[in-house]
This record gives C-alpha cells, structure tokens and sequence, in this order.
C-alpha cells in the first residue's frame, strides 16, 4: 500500500515539476501543469471539480494538480515551498498570515488584475488584509463572523418575544433568562470566556474603537483609547451580567465552548455557525432548537461590526506560470464560484451576493452582519501574536480577575501590541 | 554464528601476532577508520547544525530572508537586541529556578521510589514497577491533557475534591492566574513524568551493592540510616550524579508541557527560556534572534553544569 502510495506521489511530484519548470516562459505550446492548493475544509468538492474542468476545458494543455493542505503546519510548509523553484501556482492563506508573505516580498503584485478578479465587489475585511504598501498581493477567497447563537425554545420559555437588536435589549434577555432558569446552579445565560477576543473585537468597533491606526506600513496601537476602554468594560459588563460560569483565564476553544453549550444548560454562546454542528455531536436535538443573531450594537436595530476570519488566495512570486494563475484566480472570484461558497455556508469573499445565506436562520444572522465585517491590523507583526502569545487575551483575563485595573490592563497591551508591530 | 569461525582461520595462523611489526604503518590507522563511520555521522547531525545556529545568530534571517535566499550579517545585533529586553533577564531567573526546583524534586523523589523498590516485597514491588513504567510511557501531551483537566478552574477533580474536604475558597480557583502557580503546576507535570526513570536507575544502582556488605553492616550493629550511609550511598553516588546532570539537561529544555499548559502565559510569566526561543523563532519567524537565544541558552546551561562537565573530562571512566 505504502509503496503505491509513494509512486504516485513521486509520479505527481516530477510531473508538477516538468510542468511549471519546463514550460513556464514559453507560453502556450506543451503540456502545463497548475498546482494549486487549497486548504482542508475550505472549498467543497463539488465546486473545486466543477471549476477545474471548467478551467481544463478553456486552457487545452492545462493540467490542474489539485491539492489539499492541512492546516496544521502550513506556515513552515508554505515557507519551505515560497523558497523553492518549484512553488505551487495558487496558495489559499488565512486573512491574518497574508500580511507576513505579503510584506516578505514572496507573493505577486496582483494590483493590476483587479478588475478581472471581481475587484468591485470583494469584502472589505479581506481586501484589507491582501494590501501591503498600497499594493495588492492576495485576493479574498471567503470569510465568516461571530453571532450570537441562542436557544430558540429558553428564549420562548422566559418571555423573550423577538432576538435582541441593542445591547440594553440584550442584557435585559440576559436578565429573563436568569430569572426564568436562574434556580439551576448549572445554568448560564450566556456562555463567555474571559479571553474570546474576537467578541471584544466587536465591541471595540462598536464603540468605533480599533485596535491599531494605520499609516502606510507603520501600524501603531490604539487599545488605550477611550473607545477600546469602553468596549473592555461592556465585556466586562457582560460577564458581570450573564454570571457565566466559564473560565476567565482561557478561551472558547478550552474547553471547546460548542461542549458546553451541548450540555445543554447554556442559552447562548458567541461563536460561528458551524459550532451549531459540534454542540450537536452532544446532543442532536440542538440543531433544531438553535437560532442565532447579530451581535448587537450599542445603536439599536444594527448589528455590530464584526471581526471577520476567513482566507486569501494569492500567487506566489515563484510560480513559473502567472498567467494561468490569474485565469484561474478570475475563474474562482466570478459569480458563479462564489456563489457555490455562500452555498456552502461562508461568506463569499468576492461577492456582494449573499442571498444564498438567507434561507438557514443562523447562516443569515452571520451574512447580516457581514457588511460591517472588519480585519485584525495588516501586519506582518500580526501572525506571531496569533501564532505566540495574544496580549489582548492577557488584557482580557488581567482586567476581568481584577489583577489590573482598565488602565494599566489597556497601556500593557497596547505597548506589547506596538512591540508585535515594530517586528 | 557462521561467520566469526569463516573469518577466524586466517588470523589464527601461526605467526600471524608475532609478525605485527611489518604493518606498522596501516596499524595506527585503523582505530581511526574504525571510527570514522560514526564520527562522520555525528558531525553531520550534531556539530554542523551547531555550527549553523552558530552562524544564523549573526545573521538578520527573517521570513523574507529566508524565502530569498539572502545572507545579511549583523553581527551581535541579534545578541544586544536579546540582551537588552528585561523578557530575556527573567526568563532566564525563572528557567534556573525552575530546573533547579524540578531536578531537586525529582532526584530527591526518585531516590525515595528506588529505596523504597529495594525493601518491598516481589508482588508490591512489581505492582510499583508496572504503574512507574505506565506513568513513563504515556505520552507527554496526553499526560499535560489529563493534568489540564485534573486542575481545570470549573471542571477540575483537583478543586470538587478540595471543596469536597472543607476547603470552600477552592471553589473556581485558578491554579494558572499567576506564573508561579502555573509553573507548580507545570513542575509537578515535569515531576511526574521523571521520576520513574530516576527511581528505576537509582534501584539499579542499588542492586549492584552486594547484599555480604548489608549483612556485614547489620552484624557490626549500625542502624538502617548508619547502612544507608556506609553501603548504600557509596555506590549510589556516581549513579545520583549522573540522574542529577541529565535531568538538568531535559528539565531546562522542557519546551512541551509549558507551552501546552499556558503558552507562556499568564500574561508571559512562565516564559522560559525555551518558550522565548519558539516565540522569536516560529511565532516570530526572527531566526537570527532565535539562534542568538539558543547559543545565549547554551551558555547559560554550561554555566550551571560547568562542575559535571569537568568532572566528565577529568575521569571518564570511573567516577562521574
């Protein structure tokens, strides 16, 4: 088994070899291979098979070697692989990570494609974080949000008539619902760790906070201002509220929050859609009794901006064929494709359309946010706080156990902040 | 079997020792050559990556670098960026007080364990060898699982079960809120995993003392502390030597269970140096500062050995 499964890899290896080395300046002529890596549970099958006979249809000749890549090391691989000759021709990267391949100079300009990869409609978030020094070097692929998931039946049983659309309206079904199920020791209205910091996200931008100015390159952090400070307490203020029960010290992935709400005594969580998929491994009846709705705002009858994660395409300086690259690029941002994406469940990342969120309740309260979706800073200082240490987890768990108080918590993340930034 | 008697015959003719003088020449060399294989290979997996991070220290080696091909010497940039970040200075204090709490624990312990194996009976003795082989062999991170959950703030046995016995301010304690208190818990981890092999080589120690020089001691009146003394720790030393010198070495290193525990955290107060070296390095992708950490790391962990390490080269047969 192993021994076959080794040939085959060396037979596609040394033929995406011959084909981006050997044909690469000749342009047309022979056989061309395009390698393109997507990452695992990013695209669904059906869409990828569909758009790479498409693509194989209008570039006779073209063959495309299709591969999946797991998240887990991807960083190191894609180092290894952005040095080499033999680089693939599309990488998929996360919306954070962009900045750092961006700004090292391994990714092609694609400023001057715009307009052929749906450039008109891309999602601001994503746009954002493909920009380095005015320039555009990876183009949204998709993204997704936080809401507010939330027990359709508790929300019956304690007289709450409609999903809350303002924070007053939220902390007050916060109070029904403690009211109304409050006698169960095990009971929490809202689930919330002390470090989700995506949620604190929002609220700072609610509060038209962010958490860095931007001026060209340069990024200095700005979570010691007013609107930041604000946003921490209104966190604060619902931990104080929600009386949860989560650790303060640790985020909504220890323990995976979806366990706990699978429980079933918790009647809303901050998370993403499919975390609705994971409470149900627990309990399957949740799938039905699970809604959701934007995160509101401090202005009611909007939903709050939001941070948005998702992934960026991007051709590597090192591809032996940019035009095919680019062809298949404005293949993947057209209509059609990304509309497929939104099926699927995610916000297409170059196109405005979402219409085909609407019909799942808690698909839809994460496109009606999605407008308002925002970034992290386009750094390339970004990646190692992700992939080291968050200070603004440090100022979330400082300022919630009382260790700090709102200022000092606030300046001590802003300089560690700024020290990411400065590399 | 074969094929030492195929091979033996010509050595074995007669004349073939006396006339050893004729070879002169070659003779010498064959140790060397004998060698060489592993030498050549040690080389190559140990002293030339070395010499790379060696190199690497005074090299400006970033993503970009890296991806280019580019080779940008510095200089001791990197080592006075390192040097002058008050991150450095106590995440070193708290590595050499951590490997030293850690090692003292755990030889101390180990010591116990391997007494206590020579004096039991065969049944319980085997009981305690098979559960010490258990807690070894289990893998670390699945180990620094179960601990995460045996101290968890809300889920944790260790808190329901001080709640349990009266201990009310238990209830919800957070045994990370401060890195002292996550680097307890992060040594008692440490300990765990360590003290098996610890006890079982000291045991080993033991068992080579012949039981007449017991005997011996017993008949001459001394007390089993006055045995332990006389018998036991002479032969133990060398063995306590050695388990001192390479827990050292493992305990400084411990990378995994602290970064698994709290990546450092909270707020950076168990960062140790090995935890530093992954945030420059891999969070980071400042491979020039990384590699300045690593040799700084070096020279740090021969300045606490430096006596073994003489003692090493000083007697390398006898005692350690």
């Amino acid at each position: 088994m192993s021994g076959v499964a080794l040939a085959a890899t060396t037979a596609l290896a040394l033929s995406g070899c011959a084909g981006s080395s050997g044909s690469g300046g000749q342009g047309g002529g022979g056989p061309r291979t395009l390698t393109v890596w997507l990452m695992n549970g990013s695209a669904p099958t059906a869409l990828t098979d569909a758009l790479h006979k498409e693509f194989s249809d209008s570039h006779p000749g073209v063959t495309v070697n299709y591969e999946i890549q797991q998240w887990n090391g991807i960083q190191d691989k894609l180092t290894t692989a952005l040095a080499g000759n033999d680089a693939p021709d599309i990488i998929e990267i996360g919306n954070t990570q962009a900045p750092k391949f961006a700004a090292a100079g391994v990714l092609a300009d694609l400023t001057a494609d715009t307009a052929r990869l749906s450039g008109d409609q891309w999602l601001e978030s994503l746009k954002a974080s493909g920009q380095w020094d005015g320039k555009q070097y990876a183009v949204p692929f998709y993204a997704a949000n936080r809401e507010v998931l939330y027990r359709e039946d508790m929300f019956e049983q304690a007289g709450i008539a409609a999903p809350p659309t303002s924070r007053q309206q939220w902390l007050d079904a916060i109070g029904a619902l403690r009211a109304e199920f409050g006698s169960d020791p095990d009971f929490q209205a809202l689930y919330l760790p002390g470090q989700n910091w995506y949620a604190l996200l929002s609220f700072i931008y609610d509060e038209g906070g962010d958490l860095a100015r931007q001026d060209g390159t340069a990024f200095t952090a700005t979570v010691d201002s007013p609107q930041a400070k604000a946003g921490l307490e209104f966190y604060g203020q619902l931990v104080e509220a929600s009386g949860t029960k989560a650790p303060k010290d640790a985020d909504e992935q220890t323990p995976e929050q979806a366990g706990i709400y699978g429980g079933g005594k918790v009647a809303m969580m901050i998370g993403l859609p499919w975390e609705v998929a994971t409470a149900a491994k627990t309990d399957p009846g949740l799938t039905e009794l699970t809604s959701a709705f934007p995160i509101p705002s401090k202005t009611a009858g909007e939903p709050a901006p939001v941070f948005q994660g998702g992934s960026n395409l991007a051709v590597p300086a090192n591809s032996a064929d940019q035009d095919l690259a680019r062809d298949y690029l404005a293949l993947m941002t057209s209509a059609r494709y990304q509309g497929e994406l939104a099926e699927a469940g995610m916000i297409p990342g170059a196109s405005t359309d979402t219409s085909a969120l609407e019909a799942d309740p808690v698909n839809a309260a994460m496109a009606a946010a999605a407008k308002k979706g925002r970034s992290v800073p386009a750094t390339p200082g970004w990646a190692s706080i992700e992939a080291g240490q968050n200070p603004l987890k440090d100022m979330l768990t400082a300022y919630l156990t009382g260790a700090k108080d709102i200022t000092a918590a606030t300046d001590d993340a802003n300089a560690a902040l700024n020290k990411a930034f400065g590399g | 079997m074969a094929t030492p008697t195929t091979a033996a015959p010509p050595r074995d003719t007669p004349g073939a020792g006396r006339r050893r003088p004729r070879a002169a020449l070659g003779e010498p060399a064959v140790p060397y050559l004998m060698l060489a294989p592993a030498v050549v290979v040690m080389l190559a997996l140990l002293a030339w990556p070395a010499v790379q991070v060696l190199g690497i220290s005074f090299r400006k080696l970033d993503l970009g670098e890296l991806v280019r091909g580019e080779v940008v010497w510095v200089g001791f940039d990197n080592y006075a960026e390192i040097l002058t970040d008050p991150v450095f200075w106590s995440a070193t204090a708290r590595t050499v007080v951590f490997t030293a709490a850690v090692v003292a624990a755990t030889v101390a312990l180990g010591l116990g364990v391997g007494v206590l194996m020579r004096h039991l009976g065969a049944v319980v003795r085997t009981l305690l060898q098979i559960s010490l082989v258990l807690a070894w062999a289990t893998p670390i991170v699945a180990t620094t699982t179960v601990f995460q959950w045996m101290f968890d703030q809300e889920y944790g046995i260790l808190n329901k079960t001080l709640v349990l016995l009266g201990f009310d301010s238990f209830q919800g304690h957070s045994w990370f809120a401060t890195g002292a208190s996550t680097l307890t818990v992060i040594g008692l981890l440490v300990l765990w995993q360590a003290t098996p092999f610890i006890g079982f080589t000291l045991y080993a120690g033991l068992v080579t003392t012949p039981r007449d020089l017991y005997e011996a001691a017993a008949i001459d009146g001394a007390s089993p502390w006055q045995a332990f003394r006389a018998v036991s720790w002479p032969s133990l030393r060398p063995m306590l030597t050695l388990v001192a010198f390479l827990s050292v070495l493992w305990d400084f290193k411990v990378f995994t269970q602290v970064w698994a525990i709290r990546q450092g955290g909270p707020d950076g107060s168990s960062t140790t140096l090995p935890v530093l070296l992954y945030l420059k390095g891999i969070s980071g992708s400042h491979f020039g500062v990384a590699a300045a950490v690593a040799v700084l790391m070096l020279v740090v962990l021969v300045a606490v050995t430096w006596r073994y390490l003489r003692l090493l080269v000083r007697s390398p047969e006898t005692e350690l």
